[in-house]
């Protein structure tokens, strides 16, 4: 039997036809912590999306101003978990700022070689899990295995793998482990190789590109326009690092590239991060050349620093230093400030306002992938319905952070 | 008005006043432990120490020190200026004074400081004052550095017991002498003194005799260490989960303003402290008071009940209305109460006078007691002046009278407020009568067979006025909530008054504020 | 610090700009209200500035001041490298008329930025495309990061089960809880007219 429309132009066809409204509901494999994606598709085409998100809030910036400073640090580590190194360091350096102190020179080597760590856990996390989704489960394996040799240094380092709170305002809790630089090194070596390795499965593989390729390009101005910082602007050919137009730590005294993409699409998304990784090695490698073997680590100042437990136990000003900040909090002078730090997002800042007391007023955290997820509604339409999956892979939105 | 200069800063003076007077009056504080505003001036402490600079034309008061010089690696002479105690040195006209602005000053500071906390014991954990301890917060602010000592401190008695209510630390005192001061000058009971010499220091009691003048929490509420610690509350709080309510004490007709300390997460309630009000108490309140706060949680009526049985509040306030409109006004006494606000018993004057018709208003309260010409009132009622200015003219019985009617057969059924029977002896006298409908708070004398009882808030669980034997009409602040079905007395009334069909035209503390209008207005009092 | 950009909006913009601060070197302007968007619109488009990025856009409730709320706009220009603050204080002591022009025509990334700070605050936007709840759902009531919006309060969309002996489902039982901070503990005034067991029939008529 002939088809029904050989001879028929599909213009003349009046087949009803209305757009479908589906809901790529919260709870799904694809939709990265949880955010809800309504689109509403015409055949394959979506022509309009609504990205609905705050299934995660669990109101940080309310918890924030009932407790002191200090008790800050939990809440930042569980913005961006994948992470959390860089949100403490972010969060330690915007009270410093404040308080008008700087940590000292060990102490920033440390921050840096433990930010960066926790850089290439977030991208290899994100780009692991992108392949996963589009089919490949062995690279996604494999570079969740170099993920947990990233996270076994970090727990030796901090005492846990995720949400370490290691930071303090004025150094960190604890002075580099012995083993630290040795292990550090040996790590980043098996995870370039275990890197390289997904590179050769992943990016010769035509289903790969073709599904990266060209899917869900953004331009510069509209990102711009929409806020977006880290990977996902440099992708469209945007340098804006902060660690390189705003130094802070040594990042001025290290050398390392700024990768930058062409198209702004998926797959740019997806090498950036590549790329990153092995810059983030390189700045690992040359802190550790730098960071010195001894010395202090927290800042010499009785007001914001514990004192060491034995003089806690014995002397009665190390009761009472430890006795006023814990109790009372650091007390940060009043006054607001803006401080922003490259994490694995973008620019991750913090805008504080302190009324003086030990209790912060106000603690906004500037989410780089709040911004980034506002864009994924212009990412996403006009692409068909299976390109949602790499889209929303490439921008790396993590919930912790987009909904605090 | 004279002045002087302070830092930079203009400070007016009353002629007569010191430095320290003068810049605490102006809200600027100088550390000081051994001052006190209002107890004379001991100078022991050197804490307040500040510069003041020479008139013009007189030479600098010096003294030649030696000290360190890293460079030399030796000591050198030197000259410092001599710092005057900021709370002995009187003010003069144009007199100019350095404090935080004088290096010499802030190592004064750091040095007394020290010195201080040389033979402290590490006690912070265990000890009471911590969170409200002068030590602490001075150290963050004026040394923030360790001692440089290195032997063992001294050790003293710990935990000695000084009388009925306080404890004694001899380790923790600085020997700033406030608490022997302020039995002398103020309890007029010179009971504490100082015994031994240099670091033995420790406060002691006069042999044969303990602390137990009326006012000896005082003690424990001046002293700016954890030395002395009230044997009431030691152990019992920290003091950062305590929240301050504004209060006024119940304990007699002085009505000496209080804080009342409570954790607002369980709605406990842990101790008073004084509030300062130059008009009634200036700093100042007596044991009596400073322990009357447990009486929100003693002996309290917190359930309704009718005819000795519990009942819900709404049956039991139903109950009160059909028993007050059975009941014939010519014989219905209505019992005020000066324990209770000037709102709860405007409430029951609205309800007997203006919904029931009642026309015989007998005044309840506590026996009167031992007063002293310090603090202490012999009316041991907050409000009796409140209740008389209510009554204005209409005529206001004592309770005997009230008796005498009673046994005269002229008063059969009793509408009371409050459960005390004044000066009587006891109840019995008053057993010809029914209670018909009880509204207390706290168990009493005239609630052994009440017809319907109702329970209301006391103090501390509602806001109310309360005006004292001057006059002065003040306001106590709600702090903790009602325990049980309690309700204030004022709105379990207001409730009986909307059964009978008479809404008295208040629902809220607001309105009936309102209606109250100047009565309740408080005169002055501070804040 | 040099106050460069102050200085700028000050000479375009006169009688706008009703304080100026740079603490720790983040240069501030505080605007007035009317002329936020106008400010805005230059600091985008005139040279000198070329604010290209709206990069944060939030609000602080200071229930003391009158007005009380303060919504607060960072700034980031790509090609200069500098960043302004720009405040503006908006709203009565209740909380009410909280309002101020949107920015979403100006920067893509004002739309959720000021959905956030409308969910949060109850500070409306006006001319805002789409002004709804965006962390929150919609049946939601309040505004959580208001001062007088208690802590501890917590509005399940499906009602708890009434267990008994569970002392642990409020956030935390009765002797647990943060002591510091502002808020604390929500008082129950007892000064409450709509008490029903006293009062049969509920208010007054």
């Amino acid at each position: 039997m002939e088809p029904l429309d050989r001879d028929l132009d599909h213009s003349e066809l009046e087949l009803p036809a209305e757009p479908m409204m589906l809901d790529m509901g919260p709870a799904h494999p694809c939709m990265h912590g949880t955010v809800r994606t309504v689109v509403e598709l015409t055949g394959e085409r979506i022509v309009r999306a609504d990205v609905q998100v705050g299934y995660l809030h669990r109101g940080f910036e309310k918890m924030c101003e009932r407790g002191t400073w200090t008790q800050v640090f939990p809440y930042v580590d569980r913005a961006n978990y994948i992470s959390p190194m860089l949100n403490n360091v972010g969060f330690a350096l915007a009270c410093e700022k404040m308080l008008g102190i700087e940590v000292p020179e060990r102490c920033q080597w440390y921050r840096m070689a433990l930010g960066e760590l926790a850089r290439i856990s977030d991208h290899l996390t994100c780009d692991g899990a992108m392949a996963m989704e589009l089919g490949a489960f062995t690279p996604f394996l494999w570079m969740v295995k170099a993920r947990e040799m990233v996270w076994e240094v970090l727990e030796e380092e901090t005492g846990a793998r995720l949400t370490h709170s290691f930071g303090r305002v004025g150094g960190m809790a604890h002075p580099p482990t012995d083993g630290f630089k040795e292990t550090t090194r040996a790590t980043l070596d098996q995870v370039l190789k275990v890197v390289e390795e997904c590179e050769r499965l992943l990016l010769g593989n035509r289903i790969f590109l073709d599904r990266l390729e060209g899917v869900g390009p953004i331009t510069a101005a509209d990102a711009i326009s929409l806020g977006w910082t880290g990977p996902c602007l440099r992708a469209c050919g945007v340098p804006y690092d902060v660690r390189k137009a705003h130094p802070y730590l040594r990042y001025a005294e290290v050398d390392f590239d700024v990768p930058v993409g062409v198209h702004g699409d998926s797959l740019d998304r997806f090498l950036v991060r590549l790329a990153e990784l092995r810059q983030s090695a390189r700045i690992i490698r040359q802190a550790l050349d730098r960071m010195a073997d001894s010395g202090p680590v927290n800042v010499d100042d009785p007001r914001v620093v514990l004192p060491p437990k034995e003089e806690v136990y014995s002397t009665i000003e190390g009761t009472i230093r430890h006795f006023k900040i814990v109790m009372e909090g650091l007390k940060i002078p009043a006054g607001e400030v803006y401080s922003y730090t490259e994490a694995g997002n973008g620019e991750l800042g913090f805008y504080l306002v302190s009324d003086g007391s030990g209790t912060p007023y106000r603690v906004r955290i500037r989410p780089p992938c709040f911004l980034i997820t506002s864009g994924l509604e212009r990412v996403i339409t006009g692409q068909m319905i299976a390109d949602v999956v790499p889209c929303f892979g490439s921008l790396n939105m993590i919930g912790g952070e987009c909904d605090r | 008005m004279p002045t002087f200069k302070l830092d930079d800063r203009e400070i007016p003076f009353e002629p007569g006043e010191t430095i320290i007077q003068a810049a605490h009056r102006a809200g600027i504080e100088i550390p000081h432990y051994c001052w006190h505003p209002g107890l004379s001036v001991a100078a022991n402490c050197r804490m307040c120490l500040v510069e003041v600079l020479p008139p013009p034309g007189r030479p600098a008061l010096s003294l030649a020190v030696m000290s360190w010089d890293e460079s030399q690696g030796a000591y050198v002479d030197q000259k410092k200026p001599k710092l005057q105690p900021a709370c002995q040195q009187g003010a003069a006209d144009g007199m100019e004074v350095r404090a935080e602005t004088s290096p010499h000053v802030l190592r004064a500071r750091s040095s007394v400081q020290e010195l201080l906390l040389l033979n402290h014991p590490v006690d912070c954990p265990i000890c009471d004052q911590a969170g409200e301890c002068r030590l602490q917060d001075y150290w963050l602010e004026h040394q923030s550095s360790s001692k440089r000592m290195r032997d063992e401190p001294v050790h003293k008695p710990k935990a000695v017991s000084f009388g009925p209510t306080i404890v004694y630390d001899a380790e923790r005192c600085i020997v700033c002498t406030r608490c022997v001061r302020f039995s002398a000058e103020v309890a007029k009971d010179p009971v504490l003194s100082v015994r031994q010499r240099g670091n033995l220091n420790e406060i002691t009691v006069a042999p044969g005799r303990s602390l137990d003048h009326p006012y000896s929490l005082m003690t424990e509420y001046v002293c700016p260490v954890g030395a002395l610690t009230a044997k009431d509350f030691r152990f019992k709080a920290r003091v950062w989960f305590l929240r301050s309510a504004k209060t006024v004490c119940q304990g007699c007709a002085t009505g000496c303003n209080a804080f009342l300390d409570h954790d607002p997460r369980t709605g406990a309630v842990y101790r008073h402290r004084p509030r300062e009000n130059a008009a009634v108490n200036r700093y100042w309140m007596c044991d009596e008071g400073m322990l009357d706060y447990r009486r929100i949680d003693e002996r309290r009526i917190t359930a309704a009940a009718v005819s000795g049985e519990a009942s819900t509040l709404g049956s039991a306030l139903d109950r009160a209305a059909v028993v007050l409109r059975e009941a014939p006004r010519d014989r219905l006494g209505v019992v005020l109460s000066a324990q209770h606000s000037t709102e709860d018993n405007f409430a029951l004057l609205g309800l007997a006078r203006d919904v029931l018709g009642a026309t015989s208003f007998f005044l309840g309260g506590r026996p009167a007691g031992q007063g002293d010409d310090v603090l202490r009132d012999a009316d041991k009622n907050p409000n009796t002046r409140g209740v008389r200015e209510l009554l204005g003219a209409t005529p206001l019985g004592t309770m005997p009278e009230l008796a005498a009617k009673v046994a005269a057969g002229a008063i059969t059924e009793l509408l009371v407020l409050g459960a005390d029977v004044g000066e009587l002896p006891d109840a019995s006298a008053l057993s010809g009568a029914r209670v018909a409908v009880a509204v207390a708070s706290a168990e009493g004398p005239l609630l052994s067979r009440p017809y319907v009882l109702l329970p209301a808030t006391g103090y501390g669980e509602a806001d109310g006025t309360y005006v004292n034997r001057a006059g002065l009409a003040q306001h106590s602040e709600e702090a903790v909530p009602a325990r049980g079905d309690a309700r204030p007395a004022w709105k379990l009334l207001a409730g009986i008054a909307a059964r009978l069909g008479k809404d008295l035209g208040y629902r809220k503390l607001t309105e009936l504020r309102g209606a109250l209008g100047g009565a309740a207005a408080p005169a002055g009092a501070a804040e | 610090m040099a106050k460069v950009l102050i200085e700028l909006v000050r000479q375009h913009f006169p009688g706008a700009v009703l304080e100026a601060h740079a603490q720790h070197g983040d240069e501030t302007i505080v605007v007035d209200p009317p002329r936020w968007h106008e400010v805005a619109t230059w600091l985008r488009s005139a040279a000198p500035a070329s604010m290209d990025m709206l990069s944060d856009l939030t609000a602080v409730d200071y229930p003391d001041r009158d007005p009380r709320f303060e919504i607060v706009a960072h700034f980031y220009s790509l090609t200069r490298g500098h960043r302004l603050r720009m405040k503006a204080r908006v709203g009565a002591r209740d909380g009410t008329g909280a309002r101020i022009r949107s920015l979403a025509d100006l920067w893509g990334s004002a739309n959720w930025l000021e959905r956030e700070a409308w969910d949060m605050f109850g500070v409306v936007f006006d001319g805002h495309p789409d002004l709804r709840r965006i962390l929150l759902y919609p049946e939601f009531e309040g505004h959580p990061l208001r001062k007088d919006y208690d802590a501890q309060r917590i509005q399940p969309l499906i009602e708890y089960r009434d267990v008994p002996d569970i002392d642990k489902v409020a956030p935390f039982g009765p002797h647990e809880g943060m002591s510091f901070g502002r808020q604390t503990h929500a008082r129950r005034a007892s000064d409450d007219g709509a008490d029903t067991e006293v009062f049969p029939g509920g208010e007054p008529s």
